[in-house]
């Protein structure tokens, strides 16, 4: 309950309005979210604040039940660093290494997703060069075959790795969009297929973006 | 009571009655687009739809931000000077990466800019951006000790902080002026005045370009920007000015000379940030504002008449 409570205050009362007005994130397409109520968020991963500008576009229903996939090698390093992601960002924590003991990670997350939860993934993994999109990993494909019947919706974000890149401790404030996609089920059986199809979706938002808002190349340059 | 001497509409008839002319422009212009759209529906006129709703929101909040209270007008200034240089730093592509933390000091200068037109230091409000902060920049960035491209941060940091916050504070500053004797609007009617002559200037400006428009000015720049535009807006500004001086304390040969420098320099504040626009290779430079862009799409003039304006003034009644 508590948590529950805090988690509402903490992203619809202070960073909500922090990242719309101090950092400047601005929403396109956020309808979709409204449309669904289980989904799995797929989205390109360049900054810490990617998850939190997610949690944050969620409403008041959703946000308690939505979890971001995060790390544990990273997040969970001592123990009250994984307690603090585990309650401000309601995050599931994942071993990354292959021979790690306990729970796998896709049990983990298909568990999850069978209890009715929905899922923030950056199927990137790490954050990577800032602005820069990496190659996807499997794990997304897989969960996807598990559970057909549930939504994606890719979501492409562009600019907050400026605000505050990978290594950086400063954060400084520029105009960072965040694009919904429209939430899709998924086409094929093969995991590879999936992969391909989500990734190819994400760069198509890309595209999309870039044509309205990012610098063209100059005729005569 | 009566209701008009609650709202103390005798002390600020002036204020009231321009606040009924924007009102008066923006239902005439909105019930103009809803027969327009009926007769000729298309994506022209719901654009126009759509940039009239926006002019509501933005004079809404401008009015609201100037009549409530002075400390919400500054905030309000404040806000904006902070969004428009977020927007410049985001768009502009030849600043160092490695220099992001520099922005910060940008940043920081603003409140200190407005609390000076807050409580009216008037020799370090005019000297704190153009002078300290013109120093301040370039030493960060030199204590930083690398020097490849550092002149591209040296003179890009330092412009946009005049543009952006120097320029907006003096709308600001409006409201700090002290009282002079025979002239009742006051710092408010000043800031309506000139926020209200720019905006309408653009507007003018569109209109006739669009109805009569034939001789480019500066087709490179501005492919959209007429002779026929640009004089028209002038003209009408001029008007404007002659019509709406009971805002300020200009002489009606005064208020012409006003008139026709504010619809001048909006020109120049127009045309500065399309060649930016240019450069950069984008269209707008946000989406803040629904059918007009970004946030520096709408303040490009008064980011020229601004400053212009106030020393205009100031040189002329305050001095």
């Amino acid at each position: 309950m508590i948590k529950k409570f805090t988690l509402r205050i903490i992203y619809l009362g202070c960073m909500r309005f922090f990242l719309k007005l101090i950092v400047g994130v601005k929403y396109i397409n956020k309808r979709v979210l409204k449309e669904q109520k289980q989904f799995i968020l797929v989205g390109n991963h360049n900054s810490h604040l990617d998850a939190m500008a997610l949690m944050a576009s969620l409403n008041w229903k959703q946000l308690p039940d939505t979890h971001p996939i995060a790390a544990a090698d990273y997040f969970g390093g001592s123990g009250i660093k994984a307690r603090i992601s585990k309650f401000l960002i309601n995050a599931i924590l994942i071993k990354r290494s292959k021979d790690a003991v306990g729970e796998k990670p896709l049990d983990q997350m298909s568990k999850a997703l069978s209890e009715g939860k929905s899922l923030i993934l950056f199927p990137e993994g790490s954050r990577g060069e800032p602005e820069k999109m990496q190659e996807f990993h499997k794990g997304i494909g897989v969960l996807l075959t598990l559970h057909p019947h549930i939504p994606y919706i890719p979501v492409y974000i562009s600019g907050l790795g400026k605000v505050l890149p990978k290594g950086e401790r400063l954060l400084v404030p520029f105009d960072a969009y965040v694009t919904f996609g429209e939430a899709s089920w998924v086409k094929y059986k093969e995991v590879e297929s999936i992969v391909q199809e989500v990734h190819s979706q994400i760069i198509q938002l890309k595209d999309n973006f870039d044509k309205q808002y990012k610098p063209k190349k100059k005729e005569n340059a | 009571m009566n209701i008009l001497d609650q709202i103390g509409f005798e002390q600020h008839k002036e204020v009231f009655s321009i606040i009924g002319v924007i009102i008066g422009i923006l239902i005439l212009s909105t019930v103009i687009f809803y027969i327009l759209g009926r007769l000729y529906p298309g994506e022209q006129t719901t654009e126009l739809k759509r940039r009239t709703r926006s002019w509501w929101i933005m004079a809404t909040i401008f009015i609201t931000a100037t009549v409530v209270h002075p400390i919400i007008s500054f905030i309000a200034f404040g806000l904006l000077s902070f969004v428009a240089l977020r927007e410049l730093a985001s768009i502009s592509t030849n600043m160092r990466v490695e220099d992001r933390g520099v922005i910060i000091w940008c940043y920081l200068a603003i409140p200190v800019q407005y609390y000076l037109a807050y409580i009216g230091w008037f020799n370090l409000f005019i000297i704190f951006i153009p002078v300290l902060m013109f120093i301040w920049i370039p030493f960060i960035l030199v204590i930083r000790g690398y020097t490849t491209r550092i002149s591209s941060s040296m003179s890009i940091l330092p412009t946009q902080l005049m543009f952006t916050v120097f320029s907006i504070s003096h709308l600001a500053y409006l409201l700090s002026l002290p009282e002079i004797p025979n002239f009742n609007a006051g710092g408010r009617g000043l800031l309506l005045y000139v926020v209200f002559l720019t905006e309408m200037n653009d507007v003018f400006q569109f209109i006739w370009g669009k109805l009569f428009g034939r001789h480019k000015i500066i087709e490179k720049v501005s492919p959209n920007k007429t002779w026929e535009g640009f004089i028209g807006g002038l003209v009408s500004t001029i008007f404007m000015a002659y019509f709406l001086r009971f805002l300020t304390p200009f002489t009606a040969m005064e208020s012409w000379f006003v008139g026709a420098i504010v619809g001048f320099a909006g020109f120049i504040g127009d045309i500065i940030v399309s060649a930016v626009k240019r450069d950069i290779g984008i269209k707008d430079t946000g989406s803040a504002i629904p059918g007009h862009g970004g946030i520096l799409d709408r303040v490009d003039s008064l980011a020229i008449t601004a400053p212009v304006f106030f020393y205009l003034v100031y040189n002329l009644h305050y001095a």
